[in-house]
């Protein structure tokens, strides 16, 4: 009894030991960058690095207000983020709801294409997508930009959502039918309430991706599109980088993930559970 | 005025190859309360699912007070339903569920609340309705179904299996309440259920399924004095008749060379049939024929005896009896007047001394 216990005990503390260095080996170069981005630019690149400094708020100032401001591009991606994520509930959850229930003809190819979609690698698609923008005049758009965002974050949205919705019973439905629901009424009075947790998952991962994503920002965006990710490049010139600035602009960029992280972190595990088992939430 | 007159006119439903309803016909009179019976698999869920237009027919005509409705979406019928698993719903209160169906039917708000009561306490489950069906027992469950169904008048009231998730005891106190429900509300009701004695105690009129098809339709009373054929004899009653290959030949019947005097002059011109009696009216007698006892059953009130007459089990309950160890020989005699004929070729009843 009293040896379990003891086994029990130890097993503990090497876990937590193993989660420790875990998160060292994580959160180090986070703490670093807070550290750096209350150093004066010259403290920076000093060597032996100064252990003992005088912490100024100079560079957040300067990130927020100063010639490089992320301000507005920290706008641009809130709208960008924002409009993704409505975009995407609001179109994911009844064509969920069709392929959860109805019988479609084309279902299992939808099903299949929604899966690759989340296959293929984006570099791949990067090309594509920004001559097809060029095409149709839509590069450096918010238009075209969330086009784009919405061609990952639906099919994956739809994907998560289908096994949350396929969880409810048919009767639970049908009574709602007797009772004189339309279709409609049925969708929102009953399914999206007892979806909620999924729907909440999906939001959460949908506008992370979205506020965290770089690489099509860069290529697809520009002057008038320029999401906090690619406006930090700011800092960083041929001549010179300017690393406790760009420490403070990507502190700041970070502050929504962070919160929504501590905020949300329950619907995330789940949400990373789906997607590991279904294979989606990647990109 | 009355209203919730069915009718069902050679309706057929197929599942791919599978028929699952195979030339139903059916007259329910306004305000009756009408029970579908049958084994599992029979059919009786389809046609319950195909009156509330959840599962269109392939076939057929189905009419609610003189008007076709056969393809009407679910919610254009009028029609309430108790689903075998409840299906409430789990994120509303008792009372948000029980308001549902007249929250949908556009009624003035001021009127929900009293009407919702009103149905709570017609089940006795008012003081549960801020509860979530999650928090109810499964009798709770059952009775917060039953307001949501009650609490607008329906035209027609259908019940799938209502009381198969409670327990022994709770079936037969809720059954006596439903009965009693189902006439203070005048509603026609279709009641499904595989067991014969809730269709026998509850229906005004029941129709017996087998394999998609209805085999007879009458009051509990004829379905199990008259049995229209071998099959619905061979299901109802617990035990089920014994059925046992006779010969007609005018009054006389002879069993295994056993002959029973008919007190009444079958309307059948003789030969091979099958005799058709209950367990209760087979008596024990030193005269009759000699059987084998297989297995004594004691069931507390009676006691069934398996006896064997050659090939065939035949049941019979006894009052009590002493037994003097199996394959003791137990000689049986039938009471004449109990007897069941029926034609072995076509199943069909030959009409005898109760009809
Ligand atoms: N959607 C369906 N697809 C294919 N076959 C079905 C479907 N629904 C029912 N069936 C079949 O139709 C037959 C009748 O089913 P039904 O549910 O009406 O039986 P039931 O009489 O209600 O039985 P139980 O007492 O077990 O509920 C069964 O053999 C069943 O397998
Ligand atoms: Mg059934």
């Amino acid at each position: 009894m009293s040896l379990h216990r003891r086994a029990a005990t130890r097993r503990k503390v090497v876990l937590m030991a193993v989660a420790a260095a875990l998160l060292l080996v994580w959160v180090f170069p986070l703490i670093w960058a807070v550290i750096v981005s209350f150093k004066s630019e010259s403290d920076v690149l000093a060597y032996p690095p100064t252990v003992f400094f005088e912490p100024i708020g100079r560079n957040y100032e300067d990130a927020l207000f100063g010639d490089f401001s992320i301000l507005d591009s920290l706008a641009t991606s809130a709208i960008v983020s924002v409009s993704t994520t409505v975009l995407t509930i609001v179109l994911a959850v009844p064509a969920a709801y069709a392929f959860a229930r109805l019988k479609l003809p084309a279902k299992k190819s939808i099903g299949f294409y929604t899966l690759a979609t989340q296959m293929v690698p984006p570099v791949g698609l990067v090309i594509p997508y920004f001559l097809i923008l060029n095409k149709v005049s839509m590069l450096d758009t918010y238009t075209g930009m969330i086009i784009v965002y919405l061609t990952f974050s639906l099919p994956f949205a739809i994907w998560l959502m289908v096994s949350y919705m396929e969880d409810i019973p048919f009767e639970m439905e049908e009574a709602a039918f007797l009772d004189k629901a339309t279709r409609w009424q049925t969708l929102w009075h009953i399914i999206i309430p007892q979806v909620r947790g999924g729907i909440a998952v999906t939001v959460i991962f949908v506008f992370l991706n979205a506020w965290n994503e770089f690489l099509f920002a860069v290529q697809l965006g520009g002057n008038t599109v320029r999401p906090v990710t690619v406006a930090m490049y700011n800092f960083v010139s041929v001549e010179q980088t300017l690393w406790a600035k760009l420490s403070a602009a990507a502190l700041i960029a970070m502050l929504p993930v962070v919160i929504i992280g501590i905020a949300a972190q329950k619907q995330i595990v789940k949400g990373l559970t789906i997607g590991a088992v279904k294979g989606g939430g990647r990109r | 005025m009355s209203k919730g007159r069915v009718n069902l006119k050679g309706i057929y439903k197929r599942f791919g190859n599978f028929v699952a309803l195979k030339h139903i016909d059916l007259d329910i009179k306004p305000v009756e309360f009408f029970a579908l019976l049958g084994p599992s698999g029979s059919g009786k869920t389809t046609t319950l699912r195909m009156l509330a237009g959840l599962e269109p027919p392939d076939e057929g005509v189905f009419a609610v007070d003189g008007e076709d409705v056969t393809y009407a979406p679910p919610g254009k019928r009028d029609i309430a339903m108790v689903f075998q698993n409840y299906a409430l719903y789990p994120h509303m209160t008792v009372r948000d569920n029980i308001a549902f169906p007249l929250k949908m039917d556009k009624v003035p708000a001021a009127e929900i609340e009293p009407a919702v009561v009103r149905a709570a306490e017609r089940v006795h489950i008012e003081h549960l309705l801020h509860r979530r069906p999650g928090q109810l027992s499964g009798g709770q469950q059952q009775r917060c179904a039953l307001a949501r169904a009650i609490v607008r008048q329906p035209k027609l009231f259908l019940l799938d299996e209502p009381l198969s998730n409670l327990d022994a005891q709770l079936r037969l106190q809720t059954r006596v309440e439903l009965k009693k429900l189902q006439r203070s509300l005048n509603v026609t009701s279709i009641y499904v259920t595989h067991d014969q004695e809730e269709a026998m105690t509850l229906a005004d009129r029941m129709a017996v399924f087998l394999d998609g098809e209805i085999l007879q339709v009458g009051t509990p009373d004829e379905v199990f004095n008259r049995p229209r054929t071998i099959a619905v004899a061979s299901f109802i009653g617990s035990p089920p008749m014994n059925l046992l290959p006779a010969k007609l030949d005018g009054r006389r019947l002879v069993v295994d060379g056993h002959v029973t005097e008919l007190p009444f002059a079958p309307d059948h011109p003789g030969g091979d049939v099958t005799m058709g009696i209950r367990p209760s009216h087979v008596r024990i007698d030193p005269d009759g024929l000699p059987t084998r006892l297989y297995l004594s059953e004691n069931l507390g009130e009676s006691v069934l005896l398996n006896l064997y007459l050659g090939e065939y089990l035949v049941k019979v309950r006894v009052a009590s009896f002493a037994s003097a160890g199996d394959d003791e020989t137990v000689p049986i005699s039938f009471e004449p007047d109990a007897i069941h004929l029926f034609d072995t070729t076509s199943g069909l009843r030959i009409r005898t001394a109760q009809d």
